[in-house]
Order: C-alpha cells, then structure tokens, then sequence
C-alpha cells in the first residue's frame, strides 16, 4: 500500500521528539498497522475487547491517581503509586489533543510484573487500540491487562 | 542500457530541482504579503512585520514571547492567544486544540496563523516584559533524592522583574540524540534577588529536560531562559490564606512566603505541604525558623507514607484528610495550590467542600 503524508506524519510524530524522549515505538520494527493487528489478535484469541481493556485501565489509573503519590493497593498483591510530573504531552496522532503527563505504575508484587498507565496511553489504545511498540517504556502488554486488574 | 537509465534519471532529477526552484520564487514573488501591521491589545503596541511568517515567530522576532513547548510545530497548544481580526479560518491542526469557548472568544494557536495582513491581536499585558535571559549556572543543589535546586546567575540581561509565583521556560540543549526542548519551571527565589533565579526541579523518568539537568547540566554552563510568565500570584486581599503544594510545587510558595515577609504583608497563612515521607521534606528547618519568625505564618508538613515507628512529631497522612481536619469551615480564605494535576484536583474539592468559593482558589496546575 502507498505511503500517504498522514502516514508519514505519524511515523514522524511515533519516533523521538521534543515529547517524548524515547518515541513510541521503542525497538519495534514493525509498521504501526502490524502492530496494532497483532495486539488486536492477541486479545481475540482470548475473547477479550479493547472496551474491557480500557475500562480496566481507566480505572486502575483513576484510582492510582487518587492516592497522590501513595501506594494504593487495586487488588491482593497488585500495587499501584502514581508520579507527578510537570506539563502536557501532545497525541502523536494528529486531532487528538494534548494530554496530562503523570503515570500510574502497577506492580505485581509476586510475579514482579508491572504497567505504566498514562492518560496519553490510555487514549491510543481506546482510540487508535496502539499499545505502544516493544521496547516502549510505556507499552502494556494486552494479556498484562487482564492478568493484573482483572479477577475474573 | 545503463546509459538510458543515468540519463532517465539526471533527467528527473534536474526537471525536480528547477521545479524546486521555481516554487521558491512563486513563494517569493506571488506570496509577497509585504509589509504587514500587528496591532497588540487595542493599538497599546503596533508592529509592522514582514508578512509570511508565523505570528508567533513575528512576535518573538519583536521581543514579545509567547509561551511555547513545540517550536511552533502545533502540538503543544501553549501558543494560544486572541485574534480579533485578520486570522483567517482555523486550520486543521489547530482544532482540536480549541474549545467550544474558545473559538467563540477568538482564541487561535500563534503558530498556526501566518501573517497574511493587517492583524489585530490581543494577549496577557505582562506578556510584553517577556525576556530571552542567558545566564550561568551558579549552583545545582541537591534539596531531596529527586529534587534540585538550580540557581542561574543572570548575565544577559543582568537582572529579571518579576511578581512572586511566575514562571520561566528553560531550554535544555541538545544530548544524546535527544533535541532541545523548553518546560516551564516556576521560580523558586524572589523577586528582590533580581540578579538570580531559583527552580525546583524534579527528575522525572525518562523526561527530556530534566534528565539533561540532572545528568548533564553543570555549575558554571550557559543557559538560556524566558520569562516571566503567568498569573499565578497573591492576591491584594486581606482574606487569611491556604496555602497547599506537593513535591516540586514547593517553588512559588517558597517565593510568595519569603516575597511576603519582606513587603510586611502580615495576611494570616497556613502552609500545607504534602509529602510521602521525611526524605521527601525540603527547605523544612528555614521554614520552621520562618515560622518562629513570622506570627502570621504556620506551616504543616504533612506526611502520608512515613513509618509508624519513626521520629515524626508532624502531622500523619494525606493533605487532602489534614486541611479539612484543621480548617473544617474555610469560606473566609483564599486557597493557592501548586502541583500535581491529581492533588490539585483533590484539593479543590476538599475546600469547596468546606465552604471555599471556587473564585477564591489560584492554583498553578504542573499540566
């Protein structure tokens, strides 16, 4: 398929900027499409929607958040503490906005795996259903999602 | 065949640049906006520019600086201001940036409107003492694990007026691959220290600029900054006053404070700061010597996360369950509020709850 200027743009706005100093991508090498398909088939196979992942992750961050820095306990051994940081960060995707930075990290505390919930995160995966590519600092892995937050 | 081939694409490649070159000179010859007018706040300024470029970068190149994060690029949605006449329609990309409100207020992103004619703009008055400072970084002291404090020593200009509770933006330069940006720190110090500025800073995972100051940024290296900007300040009112900060938003209260004790505003405040645990405390004894110091003034460390068992005499848990605790009936104060999004928040609904009236609560939000 024929690159277009719009995909161009966002393979520009996805890599290192002024924003963000790692890009979006991490060391993924593969198309954003590719990505996207992937994670989408990853979450069919197990008979789950981006709507529950995204219920999920908007609540863990809501409360997270709430806890102002301390450590809030979501579920038995899942912890979540939330960071402060100063300014906002813009959507590589073009005509969604900007975004409040600060980010919620949740940890497992047995199996010692964890997310980074962001509300910029948040928005490309219920909007665009990116994840982020491997090697992001902030790509949550969709399998993670219900592993951590949910009980059923 | 190799020869068809070379020729085939010398041919390209020459008919490409002459059309290059010729798109620069239709640019230059039919986009002639000549010269244009800018008329600032009801004619309080008049600029005449060359049309062409980016209102934003018109003003910057008269010296009035607009906040921006991007470079103009339109994603950072900090260039806003009014354009009362002469801006065109709004482009794609600034539309999702501007509120319902705001389009029928006029609001525009600066960068995105070129200076095609005669313009009628309005912004902040104090956007007009907007300098580009270059200073020398006198000190880099660490005030906790993650925080530093960064004194600028100024050099060009030499000195800075500004109102406590303002803000500057900070360029990083350039490392590891890594491009320069500029964010926004508030200042720290006070306006009578005028040769100088104080930040706050605080590393963030991964952040751009702040990874610059803490791993690279040394005592003694050039820094370029602009300001002052904002509105976040002391009111003139004599209402008793909360004061109530996290983190790094420490540095405009830590400035208003000091900036009070030396104008002899004796208005009563109670300083909340928030922090997880002692390690997390800073500027703690000059505070509790200020507050011996000063009778109108009360400051309360709040610790949320702080060991049962340790030495901490203060006040135990979130600030959020001590200000209500406290001040249970706060509708004759005024509130500031400096840091987190999440705390700010929180905040805002604890007073209104307790009787504040939203109009009486500035804050100074880090988004």
């Amino acid at each position: 398929m024929k690159e277009t200027p719009e995909d161009k743009n966002l393979v520009t706005n996805l890599a290192a900027s002024k924003f963000s100093g790692d890009g979006f991508l991490g060391n993924d090498q593969r198309p954003v499409d590719e990505i996207i398909a992937s994670d989408l088939r990853q979450l069919a196979e197990i008979g789950r929607t981006i709507n529950e992942v995204v219920l999920l992750l908007a609540d863990a961050y809501s409360r997270v958040r709430s806890g102002l820095g301390d450590d809030v306990e979501l579920y038995q051994n899942i912890v979540g503490r939330f960071y402060e940081s100063m300014g906002r960060i813009p959507s590589p995707f073009r005509g969604d906005g900007v975004f409040e930075k600060g980010e919620a990290v949740i940890t497992d505390q047995i199996g010692g795996q964890s997310i980074i919930i962001t509300k910029l995160g948040l928005n490309l995966i219920e909007k665009h259903h990116f994840f982020q590519g491997i090697g992001s600092r902030y790509r949550i892995e969709p399998l993670l999602v219900f592993q951590l937050l949910s009980k059923s | 065949m190799i020869s068809s081939v070379i020729i085939a694409t010398g041919f390209l490649t020459i008919t490409g640049l002459v059309l290059a070159l010729l798109l620069v000179l239709a640019e230059k010859r039919i986009l002639n906006y000549g010269e244009c007018k800018i008329s600032i706040n009801n004619g309080e300024k008049e600029l005449n520019v060359a049309g062409g470029s980016s209102l934003l970068a018109s003003l910057a190149e008269n010296d009035i600086f607009i906040p921006s994060a991007c470079g103009g690029r339109g994603s950072c949605a900090y260039c806003k201001l009014k354009v009362l006449e002469g801006g065109g329609a709004i482009g794609p990309v600034e539309e999702p940036y501007l509120s319902d409100e705001e389009r029928k207020t006029n609001v525009r992103l600066s960068c995105q409107v070129k200076v095609r004619n005669d313009l009628k703009i309005e912004i902040p008055k104090e956007l007009f003492s907007v300098k580009r400072f270059t200073g020398i970084v006198e000190h880099k002291k660490p005030l906790t694990y993650d925080i530093t404090e960064l004194r600028i020593k100024l050099t060009d200009p030499a000195t800075i007026d500004f109102t406590a509770g303002q803000y500057i933006q900070l360029e990083s330069k350039e490392y590891k691959g890594r491009e320069s940006v500029m964010r926004a720190y508030s200042v720290a110090s006070i306006p009578s220290d005028n040769q100088a500025i104080e930040l706050n800073i605080r590393l963030v995972p991964d952040g751009i600029c702040t990874t610059w100051v803490f791993d690279h940024l040394k005592e003694g290296q050039p820094v370029n900054f602009s300001g002052p900007y904002g509105e976040f300040r002391l009111s003139g009112t004599e209402a008793p006053i909360i004061f109530i900060a996290g983190g790094s938003g420490m540095a405009p209260i830590w400035s208003i404070i000091r900036d009070m004790k030396e104008k002899n505003i004796n208005r009563k405040a109670s300083y909340f700061f928030g922090a997880h645990s002692q390690k997390d405390l800073f500027y703690f004894d000059e505070l509790k010597a200020l507050e011996k110091e000063l009778p109108w003034l009360t400051y309360i460390p709040a610790l949320s996360g702080e060991p049962e068992n340790s030495d901490w005499k203060g006040e135990r848990g979130r600030i959020t369950e001590i200000v209500p605790k406290l001040f249970p009936d706060c509708s004759q104060h005024e509130a500031y509020l400096c840091g987190s999004p999440g705390m700010i928040d929180a905040s805002i609904e604890i007073l209104t709850k307790a009787g504040m009236p939203k109009e009486k609560i500035y804050f100074d939000k880090f988004a």
